[in-house]
């Protein structure tokens, strides 16, 4: 079984005038049709860079250099940019994470909408304005009508990003990406759209690749998860292992730091310490720096990421003995 | 229907152009303006009195004749309190009456002098303001597009040197290249009448809307492209590439479109240049211009003539403000419907 | 992410002074230290005037038997002075006339930033300090008005009020050339003005300020020991880019005839004189000091832009 997305030792790196960022270092990973997969880490995990290099949306002076993505089967780096274009937007879809920034503020909503089915469908003009009002409708908006016609500025938030869903699942993507889709939210209109996107999920039947760095809002939306720390994958597992059984250090970390559901929150822990400068990273395990079990051999040798229990992997040498909760 | 003017009035209808939002938004700035040209009026207005001595005496000079004196003060009102002078000043302007000349063309009005050379200058800045349009804008979008390539490269380097070169040397190198070295009659400099052909006409008018044109179309230019390369930055487009849009419809509905808005403002600030840099070039070509007779009222030192030109320029600036704000108006809904800026 | 990337988190860790982060982003932009050359140049030559001079360049020299003035570059009278750049139609070294002319462009043009300076700062530091009072109301609505004349226009304008030439004010003597300064210092002092005022109530709004305050400061010192010191680069920048606008409007007014007045040697005037010698085929006369100003102004517009980047490196990066 391929899957629908399989990524295998993707690399990706930025050629800055101060030097080279290791954004995403060799990371490899998997997503099945109709799965929701979380990805968890801090800003500078290199989320975004393998969500826009799945895409294949990375610019200069970024580049791909070396790896494969395999959608559907088919590697996506070996196809020519006129195919991708035809692919984004269609198959794989994208939904980022500051909708009015997001948006072109000087088309209306409808409009933006339209343009997409205008360049994936053979929609005549009439019937491609009508499925945008449709999909306002079917992402929640009231009186879609109406709010097509209007520009991103005179939509609250939650509306907005309502809109940016509807426009990214305008042609029944196989696959959607999204990146931090609730930051810019409260949260009762976080739940909503979450809400939203589990029922459109259902629906059309789309895998969800969902970036985020609150592990909380992975716990309730997807079933497994990976953590990534300074452009790698530190763990991966389904999402009750990884709550139950955490084998990183700094998934242990990011567990202390979100405020447990029930009972009064004890005190929250932030990990100590800042993520590495991706340019100049640190010989051995790029956590080590951050890690208090760290020894001789974390800062020499860096640990592969291997199974520890079936589905759940870890790069850790001393995987597991952070202990637990405490 | 109640158009929102950018001060939190509720969200409007729709999103089609109207004419309530045009029209409330043109009184609205209109009454904004005003305020503004009543002081400047009043400052082009003492312009006469803060130089030191007797106006009349300054403009006469050494001809000094009592009675034509006492006939000049009291036709300019000077006998009068100095702010009913002005509002006699301004109640002949606002009839249409820019004063009469004194040592330019001694009795005539300055309303005629005015109109006889309006035509031209109307002309000269038009057809600057096009040819630097029609240069800049495209040449902006391409040098955007294709950043650091050697396109780029040229048209940045010309567009520095665009800026850099004053409109009177470069008229002068024109008219040394185009006149003296191709031997053109057009290259020359002066001015041919509308009334002996169109075509002559313009010929004699391209060499000067280019060297006025120039520097307004390096500065335009350099502006397009960095509110281009602005924009291909900004998340929507990236929205919109991740949407699979072709790039063609990319540039044009999220590039252009919005990387016009700031240059739009520059457009309309930089007006100022066009207006003053006029009465340059017009001095290097010899045409009979407005900014010809007020060097020549400046050097005769006719204040009635300096005060209607500068006053008509500031008007001039203060519509074209107006019209770009209307501009703005129709590329930015944010601005037309309200709402964040 | 690349967004990101710029975004600060990883320029942790390179400790410099502000001076050498400066001096380092300056660097980077080639074409900002062409800029700087240029400008080192036209001080020098301002500055040595006189040393460089081949001739005095007012004295008039009469052409060889068989020519006329102006002589092309190269010429030599009759006792075999050499004119590099050719003469004038007076038989005036162009030379010397466009190396003194390049000096009084410079005077006119620091002496009226110099004074356009002082009083935009002075307003702009007031309205600032006191944004939201009456006295900022007033003072930036004067601005605004000021600034809804064009700066030549204005210029020109004024020049018409004051009169050609030197003006006498009570027992007073204003020289011509100060006159020139003080109506270009006042045609653009307010641009000064709104610079400066930005950059106050930005500083207003930071935390040592507000320090301060707490600590017992009065308003007039935290404005002079504090904030002021603060505003002295982005002054400076304006400065700069506004010297290239006013060596041109300097050498517009003068070559509209309205500004420095013969014999004295003045590069906008110069290019007044060619335009009746242009038929004649003399290209020197215009050439010549048409290309120092474009020079001039060349290098101000590249150092300016050099230090703005410099200064603000994340803008210029977006910029480029």
């Amino acid at each position: 079984m391929s899957g629908l997305l399989r990524v295998e030792g993707l690399v990706t790196r930025f050629y800055t005038e101060e030097g080279v960022v290791k954004a995403v270092d060799g990371n490899s990973f998997h997503l099945e049709e109709n799965e929701a997969l979380g990805v968890v880490g801090e800003s500078g995990s290199g989320k975004t860079v393998t969500a826009l290099s799945i895409m294949r949306l990375i610019e200069a002076p970024g580049r791909i250099e070396a790896g494969r993505i395999l959608f559907r089967g088919e590697d996506l780096l070996t196809k020519p940019e006129r195919e991708m274009r035809r692919i984004r937007g269609r198959d794989l879809s994208m939904v980022f994470q500051d909708s009015l920034s997001s948006l072109n503020p000087t088309l209306t909503v409808g409009a933006q909408i339209a343009r997409v089915l205008k360049h994936h469908t053979r929609l005549s003009s009439r019937a491609r304005r009508r499925r945008a009002v449709e999909l306002l409708a079917a992402v929640g908006i009231p009186e879609p009508e109406k709010r097509a016609s209007h520009y991103p500025h005179q939509l609250s938030g939650g509306m907005r990003q309502r809109a940016l869903i509807a426009m990214a699942i305008s042609c029944n993507p196989k696959l959607l990406i999204l990146d931090e889709p609730t930051t810019a939210l409260d949260v009762t209109i976080e739940a909503q759209i979450f809400e939203l996107i589990g029922k459109l999920k259902g629906e059309f039947g789309m895998g969800v690749f969902l970036i985020t760095h609150d592990l909380s809002v992975v716990a309730s939306f997807c079933r497994r998860v990976i953590i990534m720390y300074a452009g790698k994958i530190v763990e991966e597992a389904p999402v009750g292992d990884l709550y139950a059984n955490p084998l990183h250090p700094y998934t242990l970390g990011l567990l202390r730091s979100i405020p447990p559901l029930d009972g009064e929150a004890e005190r929250l822990e932030s990990i100590p310490g800042e993520v590495p400068d991706l340019i100049n990273l640190p010989p051995g395990c790029n956590f080590s720096p951050r890690c208090h079990l760290a020894d001789e051999r974390c800062w020499q040798r860096e640990p592969e990421l291997l199974e520890a229990s079936p589905g759940h992997r870890v790069a850790c040498w001393k995987a597991g003995k952070g202990g637990k909760g405490g | 229907m109640e158009p929102a003017l950018g001060d939190g009035n509720p969200v409007p209808q729709g999103p089609s152009f109207s004419w309530a939002w045009m029209i409330a938004f043109l009184s609205k700035r209109l009454l904004l303006a005003i305020p503004t040209l009543l002081v400047a009026s009043f400052l082009i207005f003492s312009l006469v009195h803060i130089a030191p001595g007797d106006p009349i005496q300054v403009m006469l000079g050494d001809f000094q004749d009592p009675e034509l004196i006492a006939r000049l003060r009291h036709e300019m009102g000077l006998d009068l309190p100095l702010f009913q002078q002005y509002l006699h000043w301004l109640g002949n302007i606002v009839r249409g009456d820019l004063g009469i000349s004194i040592t330019v063309q001694r009795g005539a009005s300055v309303t005629d002098l005015i109109l006889q050379r309006f035509a031209v200058t109307v002309e000269l800045a038009l057809l600057s303001l096009t040819i630097a349009l029609l240069i800049a804008i495209p040449t902006g979008i391409v040098s955007a597009l294709r950043q650091n390539k050697l396109s780029d490269h040229i048209s940045r380097i010309i567009a520095l040197l665009g800026v850099s070169i004053p409109n009177f040397f470069l008229g002068i190198l024109l008219i040394l290249f185009v006149g003296v070295y191709l031997r053109k009659p057009w290259g020359a400099g002066g001015y041919v009448p509308l009334s002996r052909g169109l075509l002559k006409n313009l010929a004699h008018m391209f060499l000067p809307a280019v060297a006025l044109g120039t520097a307004y179309a390096a500065i335009i230019m350099r502006m397009m492209r960095s509110a281009m390369l602005d924009t291909m930055s900004r998340d929507f487009v990236r929205t919109a590439r991740a949407m699979g849009i072709a790039p063609g419809d990319i540039v044009r509905r999220d590039i252009v479109k919005n990387a016009l808005i700031p240059v739009v403002t520059v457009i309309g600030n930089s007006i100022g240049y066009l207006l003053g840099g006029s009465i340059v070039t017009e001095t290097v070509f010899r045409l009979p211009g407005v900014g010809n007779l007020v060097i020549m009222g400046v050097f005769r030192r006719d204040f009635p003539v300096i005060q209607a030109v500068v006053l008509i320029i500031v008007v001039v600036r203060i519509v074209i403000n107006l019209v770009v704000d209307l501009t703005y108006g129709f590329l930015d809904p944010r601005i037309r419907y309200g709402g964040e800026r | 992410m690349a967004r990101e990337i710029q975004s600060g988190e990883y320029e942790l860790g390179t400790h410099r002074t502000l001076l050498q982060e400066f001096w380092r982003n300056f660097r980077r932009n080639k074409l900002s230290l062409v800029g700087g050359v240029i400008v080192l140049f036209y001080a020098f030559l301002a500055v040595f005037a006189p040393l460089l001079a081949p001739y005095d360049p007012i004295e008039q020299f009469d052409a060889p038997r068989g020519m006329r003035n102006p002589m092309p570059p190269l010429s030599r009278d009759e006792d075999g002075r050499l004119f590099l750049l050719g003469t004038d139609k007076f038989g005036r070294d162009i030379l010397s006339r466009a190396i003194y002319g390049t000096r009084t462009l410079l005077q006119v043009a620091v002496g009226s930033i110099s004074i356009a300076m002082l009083i935009g700062v002075t307003m702009g530091a007031v309205a600032g300090y006191r944004a939201g009072t009456w006295v900022d109301e007033l003072l930036m609505r004067a601005v605004d008005i000021m600034l809804s004349f064009p700066s030549l226009v204005l210029a020109i304008a004024l020049v018409g009020a004051f009169g050609i030439g030197k003006i006498q004010v009570g027992p007073f003597t204003v020289s011509n050339i100060v006159k020139i300064m003080l109506v270009i210092a006042v045609t653009y002092s307010p641009r000064f003005a709104r610079v400066m005022r930005a950059v106050v109530l930005q500083e207003m709004a930071k935390d040592y300020v507000a320090a301060a305050r707490i600590s017992g400061a009065s308003g007039a010192r935290i404005l002079l020991t504090e904030i002021l010191p603060n505003t002295i680069p982005p002054i400076i920048v304006q400065a700069s880019l506004m010297m290239a606008t006013t060596v041109l409007t300097t050498s517009s007014l003068s070559f509209l005839g309205l500004g420095l007045q013969p014999p004295r040697p003045s590069l906008g005037l110069m290019l007044n004189e060619a335009r009746d010698y242009l038929f004649w085929g003399a290209w020197w006369y215009a050439v010549v000091p048409g290309g120092l100003i474009t020079l001039a102004i060349l290098g101000f517009n590249l150092l300016g832009d050099g230090l703005r980047d410099a200064l603000d490196p994340r803008q210029a990066r977006r910029r480029r």
